[in-house]
């Protein structure tokens, strides 16, 4: 999953920066509205975690743009502002979501896990096919009732499968949606993800539709 | 229409025009009574001596003639006439209603008989004494009639005035009822400008004025609305670092990773620091230019060299060369205290937003009883548009990537106007950067 953090405060921007990779989310971080338009125009997020009250441009003219665009990634506005007058502004403007300053991480996390569902066009919260169990929010993998742990960077890749199930994406695909800018990106990198997988959850559940990518079966909730 | 001239317009000129009307016929009624009286009483004593000197030739001692005068007169039969011997004894009276005393005056007199004022001529012909007379009240009468025909026109006009005036003032009065219908109709939050044209000279400054203090209102709510916003973003920042801090350190796992999480908390809880600091310091600047009024005699350009002095690490940690440029002496009226933090903060600002490798510049000049305290710099400068706003207790020029509390201008202006100082910002003509001019009277 990669996801644009657009915050101009430097020490908030770390924080988050670092607890969000931490979840295994790729993270590009942008600190002004001129920044974050450029990046919202060559590169597709799956989520926009929108700061309001940035230098050189507003976040609402940022989101303005973005919606113009005819865009449908989803926005998270995270901002200090917390009228109801500017939250129902920022909503009606196209955000997804509103969070205000300061806030608990388990709530941003979990806001943006629901967001990333919701684009998926997915409401239940756990997949379930083939006896493998997926709880995003808890990250356990149960097969045939038996956990099994995945490493950061498979976990990120079967969430991404996970998230348009039946839907294939190619390898180039994965790839963007898991490095961010400043991750040295190997080559055959997703195929060992991948293949990390296979062994982990069995060959059935991820399956490799050839010369395009990967792809998981829809499931069952 | 209140009965009472109240606070109406109209009702007032109404009622004052009605009563100026009323006081101008009563006036004129009376100008006019008074000069046809005059003329009657002319009029009838010349009638009166005429008749008498009529008479004049005599009459027959003991004729009895009463008939004969009553008669071809009778217009004249307000008129009594009576003729006296010299030894007192009537020998004529033209009328049997009115018997007038006889009087020893000749000429023109007023005799009271019978409950009325007579009017009487007496005049000597012989041993004869003539007498004419007129009851006053016919004179009074005629003159009544004549008052009445002059005013009664303005009588008539009255209503007709009333209704014209009505009128006028009405039409006259719309554009006052279309300002307030306007004013009326507008939302508790909507300040614009009421429309000035069309409005009467007499209620355009008024309109005029009007909207002056709408704008000032307006430009008040918005300073006011920026201010709420800018704090709520400079008062949350510091605690949701803070909170996303602590999230941090205790998801931190291993050693080097809590290091580091611990050192971000502990920046974050200066930063909050600071701002309380700040705050602290603002509001003590506040409370202290309306209770302290005690000066002293300060000595700036030492003190701007101590705090220049103070300030040298900060600015080498960040290679920037900090300096005296120039240095007047100098002596203001102020609080020691308050003016090194207004130095403080202007370096503070200067250092902070000078990029690494720059230049500061301080310096004091002393020019037509004015104490000029500069800071130039080579920093980015601040843009025309916001230099007015800087000054604004968390005001932060967009753009600028400062990790400061958004209060050290602010509190520069605070303390500048305790000392009756004022607060300039320009482009810094040597370094490029921005120039911060406070200027203070001069204590010598």
């Amino acid at each position: 999953m990669r996801l644009l953090l657009v915050e101009d405060d430097l020490m908030i921007g770390e924080s988050v920066l670092d607890l969000l990779r931490a979840e295994a989310y790729a993270v590009d971080w942008v600190k002004d509205g001129e920044m974050a338009d450029t990046a919202l125009d060559t590169q597709t997020y799956d989520l926009v975690l929108l700061d309001l009250g940035l230098p050189r441009r507003d976040g609402l003219a940022v989101l303005r743009r973005l919606r113009q665009r005819k865009d449908r990634t989803p926005v998270l506005i995270a901002t200090a502002r917390d009228a109801v007058a500017q939250r129902v502004e920022g909503l009606d403007m196209g955000a997804d979501d509103y969070i205000v300053k300061p806030y608990e991480l388990d709530e941003l996390l979990a806001r943006i896990r629901a967001l990333i569902r919701r684009a998926s066009g997915r409401a239940e919260p756990v997949y379930e096919h083939q006896g493998i169990s997926i709880d995003p929010v808890t990250r356990e993998v149960l097969v045939n009732g038996q956990p099994v742990v995945l490493s950061a960077r498979e976990w990120a890749v079967l969430q991404l499968l996970l998230a348009r199930p039946g839907m294939v994406l190619s390898r180039r695909q994965l790839e963007e949606k898991i490095y961010s800018w400043k991750d040295d990106v190997s080559s055959n990198a997703v195929e060992v993800y991948i293949h990390g997988l296979r062994k982990k959850l069995g060959a059935g559940l991820i399956q490799n539709v050839r010369g395009i990518g990967y792809m998981i079966p829809k499931g069952k909730a | 229409m209140s009965l009472v001239p109240g606070h109406s317009l109209r009702a007032r000129l109404l009622w004052f025009l009605l009563a100026a009307v009323v006081m101008t016929a009563v006036a004129q009624a009376l100008i006019a009574y008074r000069t046809a009286l005059a003329e009657t009483d002319e009029i009838f004593d010349y009638q009166m001596q005429q008749m008498a000197m009529s008479l004049r030739p005599g009459l027959p001692v003991g004729a009895e003639l009463e008939d004969r005068f009553a008669a071809p007169d009778e217009d004249n039969f307000d008129f009594v006439v009576q003729v006296w011997s010299n030894d007192g004894l009537r020998i004529f009276r033209s009328t049997a209603r009115a018997e007038l005393p006889q009087r020893a005056v000749l000429g023109f007199s007023n005799v009271q008989a019978r409950g009325t004022t007579y009017r009487l001529y007496s005049v000597a012909a012989g041993s004869q004494v003539i007498q004419v007379a007129q009851d006053l009240a016919t004179r009074r009468q005629m003159a009544g009639t004549l008052a009445l025909r002059t005013v009664s026109p303005i009588v008539l006009m009255v209503p007709l005035l009333m209704l014209v005036v009505w009128w006028v003032v009405s039409a006259s009065l719309t554009p006052v009822a279309r300002v307030r219908r306007q004013v009326a109709e507008r939302e508790a939050d909507d300040l614009s400008e009421l429309n000035e044209s069309g409005m009467p000279d007499e209620i355009r400054p008024l309109v005029h004025e009007l909207n002056l203090l709408f704008n000032r209102m307006r430009q008040a709510f918005d300073a006011q609305k920026n201010f709420v916003a800018d704090a709520a973003h400079e008062l949350r920042s510091p605690l949701a670092a803070l909170k996303l801090q602590v999230q941090g350190l205790r998801r931190a796992t291993d050693a080097p990773s809590r290091d580091l999480a611990v050192n971000r908390l502990s920046a974050g809880i200066d930063r909050a620091t600071r701002l309380v600091e700040q705050l602290l310091v603002l509001a003590r600047q506040q409370a202290g230019s309306e209770v302290d009024a005690k000066t002293t005699a300060v000595d700036l350009t030492s003190l701007a060299r101590h705090v220049l002095s103070d300030m040298a690490a900060a600015a080498m940690n960040r290679q920037i060369d900090l300096g005296l440029a120039h240095a007047d002496d100098s002596v203001v009226n102020g609080h020691e205290e308050a003016l090194r933090i207004l130095i403080r903060n202007l370096l503070d600002n200067a250092i902070k937003y000078t990029p690494p490798a720059g230049t500061i510049n301080l310096a004091i000049n002393c020019q037509d009883g004015k104490v000029l305290l500069t800071v130039d710099d080579s920093g980015p400068g601040i843009p025309l548009a916001d230099r007015d706003r800087v000054l604004d207790r968390f005001y932060r020029v967009s753009g600028a990537h400062g990790s400061g509390s958004g209060l050290g201008l602010a509190i520069v202006k605070t303390i500048a106007d305790l000392h009756h100082a004022t607060v300039s910002m320009d482009d810094s003509a040597a370094l490029g950067g921005l120039r911060v001019t406070v200027a203070f009277a001069s204590a010598r």
